[in-house]
């Protein structure tokens, strides 16, 4: 059950981008706290998966396939959920797009594909949903960002850049609508896996890294995303808030 | 004369914490460069040592034995100074102490533990700041450099005097540099990371800091892979002392092997992911 006025009743969201796990739980979560749900990403099992959970609720789910890293489909697949729900109220960009490589391994397409996965694709959806929530005078962004926008690691130099320019990204945007009745904010993410609250082995390289013992589970992220969809946010913005485990808060 | 290029020449700096480790580590920097140099800490041994290495680099060494957490002997170190010395324009509060033998469980630590945790390693920089502030402001210059400490930005189980005194250390250097901004007087926060200050400690620590050398899992959270040097110090405190750092204020800068960049996962944790077929 979702709290009286973290409730999303009427309200139409869109999870966008793609992501190994993401878009199901936050679609769920969206739809349960009472919120339509359209899906922006391409037509994937993934996808189904999302906008089965959606149904489930009883609440409209609808599939907008369209690259998100073309500029132009996206725009499409938002007026295509405008026209049908007459508003849009909540965007969520979850994309995270992975790539474990040495920088000096890294191709141009795969620093690109990192860079439009993850950045362009936000850049994209929040372009094209920015005019209507600023009609509206009112919206909710909320980006799902890796704890590596702040940190380094070997092997990751494309992820943390287009990480770091999501979470800068919203921080600027945060700014620029701040008087708009928009909100920006990131949800910072730590180690997390899909399935099962799996408790380390101390052998495990990130068991002292993370103080809660465990991987995080995409159902620790879905109610903040609840929580700052929700109208009890609106003088919440430009905020990075971690779910971690206490990974950021130790040494 | 001192072995380096004079830069600080006719300056004095005072040192609190100056007898051991990284103190002595800035004060050699300093001195080098010139700079007049009164040392303090509660022991005289030691101080009286850095002291006497001082003069031998060239320049004048004083040690004032002085209780830090007393802020009646912080005001004296800084009049002793300004008459002994004539002058002061650099204070380096790098005062501060882990008590390995605090208790583990939070609700165990007395009061007095928790006093002298905020008094050794915040209230110290305080009372220092605080007795020599006004003679800065007045003749507008001079220069603060407080030591921070890694754990002043991140926590550790079951570690709660120095994390809480050393973020305070933030805060407190903060209201300095923006309260004397006007005036030309600099406060900057130094951040040390793990260094191997075995050789320049007394004999009792220096056996421990020896053994401890060489254990791994200190080196698996510095992506340098190595501890560093107390020079690595010493030429950030002399940077922060110079006037190369006239227009840094309430700036944090940080020598620490890259602990503070990463600490997601082990140092050397590297993974490799495969981009998904279909984005390429």
């Amino acid at each position: 059950m979702t709290a009286k006025r973290f409730e999303l009743n009427g309200k139409q969201a869109i999870v966008a981008g793609e992501s190994p796990f993401w878009s199901k739980y936050i679609a769920a979560a969206l739809a349960k706290a009472g919120a339509d749900v359209a899906i922006i990403g391409k037509k994937s099992t993934r996808m189904d998966a999302a906008l089965n959970e959606v149904k489930q609720t009883g609440r409209t789910a609808l599939a907008a396939v369209a690259d998100v890293t073309s500029a132009a489909q996206v725009k499409t697949a938002v007026e295509k959920v405008h026209s049908q729900s007459g508003k849009i109220d909540i965007l969520v960009n979850v994309a995270d797009i992975r790539l474990g490589k040495p920088f000096l391994d890294t191709s141009e397409n795969e620093w690109q594909a990192v860079m439009t996965g993850n950045l362009v694709a936000a850049m994209n959806t929040c372009k094209a949903v920015g005019p209507i929530m600023l009609a509206q005078k009112h919206g909710r962004i909320i980006n799902l960002v890796s704890c590596l926008a702040e940190r380094g690691m070997p092997n990751s130099s494309a992820y943390c850049v287009a990480m770091g320019g999501v979470l800068q990204l919203t921080r600027a945007l945060s700014l620029e609508w701040a008087l708009e009745g928009i909100t920006v904010n990131a949800i910072g993410t730590g180690w997390f896996k899909e399935d099962k609250k799996e408790a380390f082995n101390e052998a495990d390289p990130l068991a002292r890294y993370i103080p809660a013992k465990h991987y995080g589970l995409p159902d620790d992220i879905a109610p903040v995303v609840v929580y700052l969809a929700s109208d009890a946010t609106s003088f919440t913005t430009g905020q990075f808030m971690y779910v971690d485990g206490a990974l950021m808060a130790h040494a | 004369m001192a072995s380096g290029n004079n830069t600080l020449q006719g300056k004095v700096a005072v040192i609190t914490g100056g007898g051991t480790g990284l103190g002595r580590a800035m004060a050699r920097a300093l001195a080098e460069e010139g700079c007049d140099i009164v040392v303090a800490a509660r022991r005289i041994g030691p101080i009286e040592e850095t002291a006497a290495e001082i003069r031998q680099i060239g320049t004048r060494g004083l040690a004032v034995s002085t209780d830090v957490t007393v802020s009646a002997q912080c005001n004296r170190l800084i009049a002793t100074a300004l008459k002994e010395m004539g002058r002061v324009d650099i204070l380096i509060n790098n005062a501060g102490i882990v008590r390995k033998e605090l208790p583990a469980e939070i609700w165990d630590i007395t009061d007095a533990q928790w006093h002298e945790g905020i008094d050794v390693n915040l209230a110290s920089a305080f009372y220092c700041s605080r007795a020599i502030g006004k003679y800065f402001v007045e003749r507008k210059s001079g220069k603060i450099i407080n030591v921070g400490a890694g754990l002043g930005f991140r926590g550790m189980r079951n570690s709660v005097m120095y994390p809480t005194a050393k973020s305070g250390i933030l805060g407190l250097t903060r209201a300095l540099a923006l309260s004397w901004a006007p005036f030309n007087v600099q406060a900057n926060v130094l951040v040390p990371g793990f260094v191997d200050t075995a050789d320049l400690q007394p004999a009792e620590q220096k056996a421990m800091m020896l053994a401890r050398r060489n254990e791994t899992g200190r080196r698996l959270f510095v992506p340098v892979g190595s501890q560093g040097v107390p020079d690595d110090i010493g030429s950030l405190g002399l940077f922060l002392a110079s006037d190369a750092s006239n227009y840094i204020t309430g700036a944090v800068f940080i020598s620490d092997g890259g602990g503070l960049a990463g600490s997601l996962a082990t140092t050397g944790y590297a993974p490799i992911i495969e981009l998904e077929k279909e984005l390429l």
